[in-house]
């Protein structure tokens, strides 16, 4: 594996800044079944994500963002277009690229240790090492209790935390992530959401993220890009101010914050332009 | 909960001890139905400890009944044998089914029971006819279950394990045969219900022991105690066997079972 992310030093002081872009969706269409006749989901969009970037994706249900990740993890070829990491062209999906799916996505026959220690063994790395990033991880999910558990025997918010986790040990230079809290209670998920926005301010993660929440979006986002209706086309890029000090306290609070209500108001009335539009 | 479980448990026993003292009446002595068509319980009870220590046309009742089980599960294991990675292969490669799955489909609708001449023509009348009509019965649900168990896999998780860096090799060996299990288990318990159905009709074909050989020959010899001794083991041991397969669950797929308790 190269230099991950994950590893990199956090001291350098915005990585985001001058950096190439990680990972680019250059001119992405998708089709579903023939082109002019099946689903057009996705219609020329071009992403780029710099190193330590957050992008976070926003557009109303079904304008084709879902699509737009499974494309970008490799795990759907576009109609056109091409998806390249480090400038080049990414192949099939990888380790280079963790997922975490809105449906959590673990292996219902594995404990939260396999299903964490799965991508490790899958790319042969040695039980010592699978052993010490596995302990890593479950203290930074805060899952120590939980290591034997099953799937089925936790709840929502912890069975998000194993698949982020299962994401993170990978040490990824980039992670996708699909409308993660998605599926989960409105407490669930603000704690999760001020946990990303810890590990992203700590680790610098390149983060791709997919959600319908402008609040997310704002709270997350080193960018916010808004989708159209489908056929999902770029309506609008906009950069959010990155290191202010709302973003690096709760999202109870951040959302009080003058400027999050201005963000906020302005990212919703585009999305809502083509909610009602429809 | 566990309160209610004793109450079903103690229905069901109190309606089978209702069925037995029914059956006392009505074959009381002097009672509306004779004896030689159907004996009272104390008779059956009576032939069954006899025929467990003497034997019955040629052997004891438990050399009955291993001769029984070794037919069938000697079928049945064969029938997984082959079922199981044939199911899971058809499903896996598409084209692989598109060559098999056609013959299969019409080998199908012919009943196991309907394969006896052939095999007696091929094999002639020993254990190995018997266990062929067995092993027929037994590969459909076999092959049919196993095809679905993969299918029943959310292809999500098989996304999640390409993210996860896994080959195909790998996935179909760790994310679909493992989240299978608790439908291969199913798969299991159905084809040896199939198995032992199929027992009475392939112990037809002339053998020396086993429970449906034995009921056939009390049949022709009006020996209707002994034929009722044959058919409740028949149907105790199909109890037991998909019990024990239920069991294997536990052990085999504890996941399933943890998430079953819940719901």
């Amino acid at each position: 594996m190269e230099q991950s992310v994950g590893k990199m030093a956090s001291g350098s002081t915005n990585p985001a800044t001058e950096a190439p872009a990680k990972l680019e969706l250059r001119n992405i269409s998708k089709w579903f079944g023939p082109v002019g006749d099946g689903v057009h989901a996705v219609d020329d969009c071009s992403i780029e994500v710099k190193k330590g970037e957050f992008i976070v994706v926003v557009g109303p249900s079904g304008c084709g963002k879902s699509t737009l990740m499974t494309v970008g993890a490799g795990l759907e070829n576009p109609t056109q277009g091409e998806v390249l990491v480090d400038g080049k062209p990414a192949g099939s999906p990888g380790p280079t690229r963790s997922v975490v799916f809105q449906k959590f996505a673990l292996f219902p026959s594995e404990t939260v240790e396999q299903n964490i220690k799965f991508g490790l063994q899958m790319t042969g790395v040695s039980a010592a090492e699978q052993e010490a990033r596995l302990v890593e991880q479950l203290k930074i999910m805060g899952l120590e209790l939980f290591r034997k558990s099953y799937p089925s025997e936790l709840s929502g918010g912890m069975q998000q935390r194993v698949a982020i986790a299962r994401a993170l040990v990978m040490q990824p230079e980039i992670l996708l992530m699909d409308e993660p809290f998605g599926a989960l209670d409105a407490q669930t998920r603000t704690i999760l959401q001020e946990e990303v926005q810890r590990l992203h301010r700590e680790k610098h993660y390149t983060v791709l993220f997919i959600t319908h929440s402008v609040e997310e979006a704002v709270y997350l986002g080193d960018r916010v890009v808004v989708m159209t209706k489908r056929p999902g086309r770029i309506k609008r890029v906009i950069d959010l101010p990155r290191d202010v000090i709302w973003k690096t306290g709760d999202i109870e609070l951040a959302a009080e914050h003058p400027e999050f209500i201005e963000f906020r108001r302005e990212i919703w009335g585009l999305v809502r332009e083509e909610i009602v539009s429809i | 909960m566990g309160q209610s479980r004793t109450l079903q448990v103690a229905a069901g026993l109190g309606a089978i001890l209702a069925w037995i003292i029914i059956w006392a009446w009505l074959t009381r002595p002097g009672g509306p139905v004779p004896t030689l068509y159907f004996p009272a319980p104390d008779d059956v009870w009576a032939k069954f400890v006899r025929m467990w220590q003497r034997p019955y046309i040629g052997s004891t009742l438990p050399n009955h009944i291993l001769a029984s089980l070794y037919i069938v599960l000697t079928g049945w294991g064969l029938a997984a044998l082959v079922g199981i990675p044939l199911g899971i292969a058809m499903a896996w490669w598409k084209k692989l089914k598109w060559i098999v799955f056609p013959t299969f489909q019409l080998i199908r609708p012919v009943p196991p029971l309907a394969w006896i001449p052939l095999t007696i023509l091929w094999l002639g009348i020993g254990d190995s006819a018997r266990i062929s009509v067995v092993f027929i019965a037994a590969l459909v649900p076999w092959l049919m279950n196993s095809m679905l168990a993969v299918y029943s896999v959310d292809r999500l998780l098989l996304d999640a394990a390409k993210t996860l860096g896994a080959n195909d090799r790998q996935i179909l060996a760790r994310v679909v045969c493992r989240t299978a299990l608790p439908t291969l288990v199913a798969a299991a318990r159905m084809a040896l219900g199939n198995a032992w159905s199929t027992l009475v009709a392939a112990e037809i074909l002339a053998a020396t022991a086993g429970l449906g050989y034995v009921a056939v020959n009390a049949s022709q010899l009006l020996d209707t105690d002994v034929l009722l001794v044959a058919m409740f083991m028949i149907g105790i041991l199909g109890i037991c066997m998909t019990g024990l397969i239920g069991l294997t669950q536990n052990w085999l797929a504890p996941w399933s079972v943890l998430g079953a308790r819940r719901d």
